[in-house]
């Protein structure tokens, strides 16, 4: 048995060890772990079964983590299997990271239905390394079938995470009124929930007043299903089993729709395309002439001798006049 | 007629002279705080200083809380100690007074700080390490055995476990005939700071600040003479903090603190003279003076302003300090006697009420019977050789001294009120505030030091160039021996207790605890009474309050920041970037804790650096157990572990670790060790399979080097090892 072909049996009878070796894999920049990579992905990808799909965004602070701790314990709770991956946004100048939200989660690192991976958010390349979406699929190969993808608010990462999950879950920081007034619409209309967190005793009042004012404010904007609005307290655990129910149910109704499978669909589709561009770029990196040109054409782009649409046109061109 | 020169003029006219031209500005000098110190201090630095004719035992006492200080009385020689069990602590105490000791104070192990009975399996590394296991009121029997708690003030380091550790206090001295207003001494009770750096908590920050305030109000109500608190910011400067950061947020926990005390219904004046201070004194001779008489003043108006006490004793600031303990060295031991001897010179020059003198060798180990010693001699002999106690605040009116210590009021006053402006200690706490301000402060620290920019003799600077001092004999604590008696007196307890008299007094203790009302101490001290057991009242009390976890954050960018140009720096970037090239990804290490220990600012220091080179740092929670610790490792696929241990648990648990990671065929992830390690520890860690051990001066380049050299090593694995 090939290598590949070892590490998917071992992942998909559930060995610990296997997934995160087979993460490493996958996620590695490489060009000799690629192929071993896609073999892996290709042996697992018809034994994944996915349960739910969940991605958790929320500026920094909001309390996250701590809320994927408290509801990954209701999953565990119920009898699944929980895998969190989180997308760790602070790598640096330097390409090198501190990954510290699982320290947030000390009770689901406890439980061996739980398997948690923060990932740093660029590879050592300054690519983009980031395969989250094949890292899902072997979660849910391991037997997994609660994945959470947790990514920081940012604009940007909110559209990329909802590309790959079943369910958004926007994490807000209660009685923080002044930042949803100036917050991105198109951030809070990805959202199929949003939750308001640290809603303790003091802060209950602010708290109703801004989810009134939200649901307000949405239900004007938009014709389709609104989001629903909650309350929690991650760390005092208010709250949290009602949020878990109601993403539960907004996934039976997705489901039962038909609404999951055209996700799932357009999942698979936005995978491709990125999966493409990760190609492509790879050619450009990989290939030791195409990447030489690469690089001659970057330094020209930035001395700015050369347009970048104008460089990256005459690459293109180069890679097709070498058929 | 022309006017004359001031004296500053003719120093500059002079100086320039001496300095072939340059100005006599070039010799000013920046500390950390931001504070420049210039070469000469004259009249003409008066101007914005008052307060220049006060006496000192009078508002805002600048000059001392008392008249006459240390002429009529001297400072309390108080030296912090507690060695394994109560049995060895107590003979310890017993000679220490005899010896001319004035007060005790007592050193707990870390299980018993976090709660935990000795025969808790998360604490087997911890049990009797960093001071005296003390599991129930029986080990607490023994450690005062012999010692009338009537006639001799007891100090007892305690936040976590606060309320069945003075209870057992409280009930040790009823067993022995001492009535709760005939005790004298301090409980420590500060858990604000414990959030911000110690991080020995038990329960979340609402309920643990209710565990102050009942203590407050019944030690207000029934111990008269007994400090309920003792607000620290000893444990500020040991993690990094400025001079101005510790003062300033150690006072606005006082503030905190007496607002909670107020919530209950007590007058100021009920209890502010029983609010005591615990200060850090650094090598920073001249600044830890100026801190000192500016913390007296600062709070005596604070409180005067806040919360207008009638009596003046609620104005005073009385405190006690300790040596810094990052400050010594592990190299050349002996040179540390000079740096206490310093540092305690200016504790007693600041006007200190007690002083703890570390021992010389308590960068590696806890002290032994002759470095404690030396540690206690070093104040015998300030207090009787030196001659510094005839005359109070000798700095008083030094043009220098004086604008010092305005300086240090200011900056500590902004600190003050950038805290007010959030609501208030807790709620700054809650923000992250103070936390990520003062590793800043210790990041560029670290920094500082690594760069040669902070002299540290010995270890930076005029290193020995061979080993010619002899080995010191340190001190071994804890161990499998310390755990089984201390397992074996519990089993004991147990046996002949009237289990439905606990039962009675925990459901007590809970009941109340759930009520959100009536006081917890008056009911832990009832459960004592039945013989409940630490760990029992305060898993009782997190059945309804819950175990706090901790958050770690880390400051990203500060230590890179000093090395931009540095060649050797740039040289370890690219090697980092190498080897991210040659294995798919960048070098991943998990940097954890294992045990009780709560000291995180080296671990963190560690982590925000190696990332500023382009590790991968995954960063552990706290209090962990080797195997949780093996399963991130595993999990997170790591390339290698570095634990990080200041309080000895590390004989135990690293090997653990090492045992686990085996056991769950991760035996590819390598260990390292960092902290204070005893050098007769290091042969057991790398028979064990260690693979590479630091102290506590280790430079974070040379460190990252190593690490390099290990991990470039043929035998480390790839993505591509078989599962």
């Amino acid at each position: 048995m090939s290598f590949a072909s070892e590490l998917a049996h071992a992942v998909h009878n559930g060995d610990r060890r296997a997934l995160a070796k087979a993460i490493t894999l996958v996620e590695s920049t490489r060009a000799e772990d690629r192929e071993p990579a896609r073999t892996l992905l290709s042996l697992l990808l018809p034994v994944a079964k996915p349960g739910i799909r969940l991605g958790v965004t929320g500026v920094p602070g909001a309390g996250k983590s701590t809320l994927i701790d408290a509801l990954g314990m209701c999953a565990v709770t119920d009898g699944r299997r929980v895998a969190v991956l989180a997308v760790d946004p602070s790598s640096r100048d330097s390409g090198g990271s501190v990954l510290g939200d699982k320290t947030r989660m000390t009770k689901l690192a406890q439980e061996d239905a739980a398997f948690i991976r923060p990932s740093p958010t660029r590879g050592v390349l300054g690519g983009t390394a980031s395969r989250t979406r094949e890292v899902i699929a072997l979660c849910e190969a391991a037997g997994h079938d609660v994945v959470f993808v947790e990514t920081v608010g940012v604009g940007q990462s909110e559209e990329r995470v909802a590309s790959m999950v079943d369910l958004v879950l926007l994490v807000l920081l209660a009685g923080a009124g002044d930042d949803i007034s100036s917050m991105k619409r198109g951030v809070l209309e990805a959202a199929d929930l949003i939750a308001f967190n640290k809603a303790d005793a003091e802060r209950v009042a602010s708290v109703q007043a801004d989810a009134a004012s939200l649901r307000a404010s949405l239900g004007i904007s938009r014709a389709g299903r609104m989001p629903d609005v909650l309350s929690v307290s991650a760390l005092d655990g208010a709250g949290v089993a009602e949020l878990w129910s109601a993403l539960l149910s907004r996934q039976d109704e997705a489901a039962q729709s038909g609404e999951l499978l055209l996700r799932r669909g357009s999942q698979r589709g936005a995978w491709f395309e990125a999966a493409l561009d990760d190609a492509l770029h790879a050619v450009f990196v990989e290939d030791s002439e195409l990447s030489q040109a690469r690089e001659a054409a970057l330094r020209e782009v930035e001395s700015g001798a050369l347009s970048a649409p104008e460089a990256a046109e005459r690459l293109v061109a180069s890679l097709l006049a070498r058929r | 007629m022309p006017e004359s020169k001031s004296t500053r003029e003719v120093f500059a006219e002079l100086a320039r002279k001496e300095l072939d031209g340059k100005e006599p500005d070039s010799l000013s000098f920046d500390t950390p705080e931001g504070i420049r110190i210039r070469p000469l201090y004259t009249s003409e630095d008066w101007v914005n200083v008052d307060g220049l004719e006060q006496s000192p035992g009078e508002y805002p006492f600048r000059r001392g809380p008392r008249a006459t200080m240390y002429t009529s009385r001297p400072w309390t020689i108080r030296q912090y100690a507690g060695f394994s069990t109560a049995e060895e602590s107590n003979a310890f105490y017993k000679r220490s007074l005899a010896a001319g000791q004035r007060g005790l104070s007592v050193a707990f192990d870390l299980a018993t700080h976090r709660g935990y009975d000795s025969d808790n399996e998360r604490v087997s590394g911890d049990v009797g390490t960093a001071g005296v296991a003390i599991d129930s009121v029986e080990d607490m029997k023994l450690l005062f055995d012999g010692i009338p708690l009537g006639s001799t003030s007891v100090s007892m380091t305690m936040n976590g476990a606060v309320l069945p550790i003075l209870a057992s206090y409280i009930v040790t001295a009823e067993e022995q005939g001492v009535a709760q207003k005939d005790l004298s001494g301090t409980i420590q009770n500060d858990i604000l700071k414990e959030f911000m750096v110690r991080n020995t908590f038990i329960y979340p920050p609402a309920p643990s600040m209710r565990i102050v305030a009942d203590i407050i109000e019944y030690a207000t109500k029934n111990m008269p003479r007994y400090n309920s608190i003792s607000i620290s910011g000893y444990h500020m400067q040991e993690a990094g903090a400025t001079l101005d950061l510790e003062l300033g947020y150690t006072l606005a926990d006082g503030l905190e603190y007496i607002r909670a005390a107020l919530s209950r219904g007590l007058l100021i004046d009920q209890f502010a003279s029983r609010l005591s201070f615990f200060f850090a004194t650094g090598m920073n001779f001249f600044l830890e003076i100026a801190k000192l008489r500016a913390a007296r003043e600062l709070w005596a108006k604070l409180v005067k302003e806040r919360f207008s006490p009638r009596d003046a004793r609620s104005l005073e600031l009385r405190t006690h300090c300790q040596t810094s303990g990052v400050s010594l060295t592990a190299q050349d031991p002996l040179n540390n006697v000079v740096r206490t001897t310093i540092e305690g010179l200016a504790a007693v020059l600041g006007g200190t009420q007690s002083l703890h003198t570390n021992a010389y060798d308590e960068a590696l180990a806890l002290p032994s019977e002759h470095s404690a010693r030396v540690a206690r001699n070093t104040q015998l002999i300030l207090q009787h050789e030196a001659g510094i106690t005839h005359t109070v605040d000798p700095f008083g009116g030094s043009y220098f001294m004086e604008s010092l210590t305005e300086e240090l009021s200011r900056r500590a006053l902004s600190v003050i009120d950038e805290v007010e402006a959030l609501g208030g200690m807790a709620r700054a706490i809650e923000a992250g505030l103070p936390k990520r301000r003062i590793e800043e402060a210790a990041t560029r620290r670290q920094a500082r030091v690594d760069r040669g920019q902070d002299v540290i003799v010995g270890v930076n600077r005029f290193q020995a160039q061979s080993e010619d001092a002899p080995p010191l004999d340190v001190r071994v604590a804890g161990g499998r021996a310390v755990l089984e008696a201390q397992r074996a007196r519990l089993e004991n307890l147990k046996k002949i207790r009237n289990d439905q008299a606990v039962v009675r007094a925990l459901s007590e203790l809970r009941a109340r605890a759930g009520a959100g009302s009536g006081n917890l101490l008056e009911s832990a001290i009832e459960a004592v009474r039945a013989r409940a057991t630490v760990g029992e009242i305060s898993a009782t009390l997190a059945e309804v309050f819950g175990r706090y976890e901790g958050r770690v954050h880390t400051v990203t960018g500060v230590y890179g920041s000093y090395y931009q140009t540095d060649a050797e720096w740039s040289a370890l970037r690219a090697r980092v970037a190498a080897f991210g090239a040659a294995h798919g990804r960048n070098p991943r290490i998990l940097i954890g804790k294992v045990g009780q220990d709560g000291h995180d600012r080296g671990a963190k220091v560690v982590a925000s650096a190696l990332a500023d080179l382009g590790f991968d740092v995954d960063l552990g929670a706290m209090f962990q157990t080797p195997r949780e610790v093996a399963r991130e490792a595993m999990d997170n696929d790591v390339h290698l572990v570095g634990i990080s241990t200041q309080a000895g648990a590390h004989v135990t648990l690293v090997p653990e670790l090492i045992a686990e990671l085996r056991a769950l065929g991760a035996s590819d992830v390598r260990v390292i060790c960092g902290g204070i390690i005893p050098p007769a520890d290091e042969p057991a860690l790398y028979a064990a399979g260690v693979s590479l051990i630091f102290g506590p001066a280790a430079k974070i380049p040379e460190m990252a080097g190593k690490i390099l050299d290990l991990l470039e090593a043929p035998s480390v694995s790839s993505a591509r090892v078989k599962p």
